[in-house]
């Protein structure tokens, strides 16, 4: 259970962090990235 | 069912806890960073070499391989990791390859417009089921012959035919699995997934195959989402793309798959009354067992897809190109960090410590499962030109 509990905390911060830089970049205050 | 010797618990892919750490240890975000900072070193100079390289060619004229990346972030890790070791202190942040797997994927989303995710995702489906219902048979014939337990069998069956290590936890629970056997399908997998790392590329090259090709069978054959990621990252960018895209339809059919090992085994009398109870409300557990960062990837994607529409009040909700180039930059740069993982948490003594019979079913079924989705994948790509 606890396996399970913390595989959805890593889902859910994952797209916490990734909708976050998506609204950074959308508004733009993230212009460029290089890679 | 005995087989082996007991193992150290291997399941890395779920942060916060490390190889060797202990589960239940609390991690603080302060406690996260040099971790963190590892991956990031690791990667970065897995990129820096490959740079390296292709300049120091080219300034000598000298035709050197093309070594991505990935291989050598991939390599460093893993030397890292077997010879000086990992210090505890960078332990926890390390075990958060997993996370920075699931973010480099939702951000993905930015390369794909919804229609390209509809055909391959179709595609990529319709090979799923075939490959799944052939690795299944031969997996649990396979099992017998080797006289493995019925459990253990199992794991091993949708470790190599769903998605490795999330798919083995998963069913776990469902069939009342010990954690030895557990622990061995895990290793197995972990030791196939890093041997195809290097497999699968060669074949791929060998056989000149398509970025799209090559992408839709790294990710429809090799286990371990991380795995199908680099595997499919060191043909080519391309390729590592549709091979995120391919795992991740595997990946959403992780529920199901249970939900139907769970309703077999409760039919068998085989489960505990615990897991026969989470079957009173399926929707939930399907629910439950979905990887919900797909959701992520897809929504990206729709606001990729908006911003190309024709229409301009639509597009204005979407990404521009510029904004799409940087999210996809942003998805690499978390990948990079993966890869880095992958190879730290390589523990090369744990990987083969499982035994040889789960270790030479492994290896069997997962060859025969890639030669499968191999003639597959090449099939589909004769008729409908991937």
């Amino acid at each position: 259970m606890s396996i399970q509990r913390s595989r959805l905390s890593t889902d859910t911060w994952a797209i916490v962090l990734s909708l976050a830089l998506a609204l950074i970049v959308r508004i733009g205050l993230l212009k460029t990235v290089a890679w | 069912m005995s087989t082996a010797a007991p193992l150290p618990d291997l399941r890395t892919e779920y942060p916060p806890h490390a190889p060797g750490a202990d589960p239940k240890e609390p991690s603080t975000l302060l406690g996260l960073l040099p971790g963190i900072a590892l991956l990031a070193v690791v990667g970065y100079a897995g990129k820096f070499v490959e740079h390296f390289i292709n300049t120091y060619g080219k300034a000598h004229h000298l035709v050197l391989p093309n070594i991505e990346y990935v291989l050598w972030a991939i390599l460093f890790g893993v030397l890292i990791a077997n010879t000086i070791g990992l210090p505890r202190i960078f332990r926890a942040g390390v075990a958060t390859y997993e996370f920075w797997l699931k973010a480099g994927i939702i951000l993905l989303g930015a390369r794909f417009i919804l229609g390209d995710i509809l055909k391959l995702g179709g595609i990529s489906l319709i090979l799923v089921f075939i490959a799944f219902a052939f690795s299944l048979t031969f997996m649990t014939w396979l099992g017998r012959i080797f006289h493995l337990g019925p459990q253990l069998t199992t794991l091993l069956a949708v470790g190599s035919s769903v998605c490795g290590v999330s798919a083995i936890i998963a069913t776990q629970g469902a069939i009342d699995a010990d954690e030895e056997d557990s622990s061995t399908a895990i290793a197995a997998i972990l030791a196939l997934g890093a041997i195809s790392l290097f497999t699968f590329p060669l074949i791929g090259h060998l056989l000149h195959m398509s970025d799209h090709a090559y992408g839709l069978w790294a990710g429809l054959a090799v286990d371990n989402t991380a795995e199908a990621t680099a595997a499919g990252a060191l043909y080519s960018d391309a390729a590592g793309k549709f091979a995120v895209l391919a795992k991740t339809c595997r990946n959403a059919l992780i529920g199901f798959v249970v939900l139907g090992y769970a309703i077999q085994w409760a039919r068998k009398g085989l489960a505990s009354r615990t897991a026969t109870s989470q079957l009173d409300n399926k929707a939930t557990f399907l629910w439950k067992k979905f990887p919900k960062f797909v959701l992520g990837f897809l929504f990206i994607s729709l606001l990729a897809t908006l911003g190309s529409s024709p229409n301009p009040t639509l597009a204005a909700l979407g990404f521009n190109k510029a904004q799409l180039l940087t999210l996809g930059n942003l998805s690499r740069w978390a990948f990079l960090l993966t890869f880095a993982g992958v190879g730290l948490r390589t523990n090369l003594k744990d990987l083969f410590k499982q035994g040889a019979r789960p270790f030479i079913v492994g290896a069997v079924g997962e060859v025969a499962i890639a030669a499968i989705t191999l003639l597959l994948v090449l099939g589909a790509d004769h008729f409908y030109h991937l």
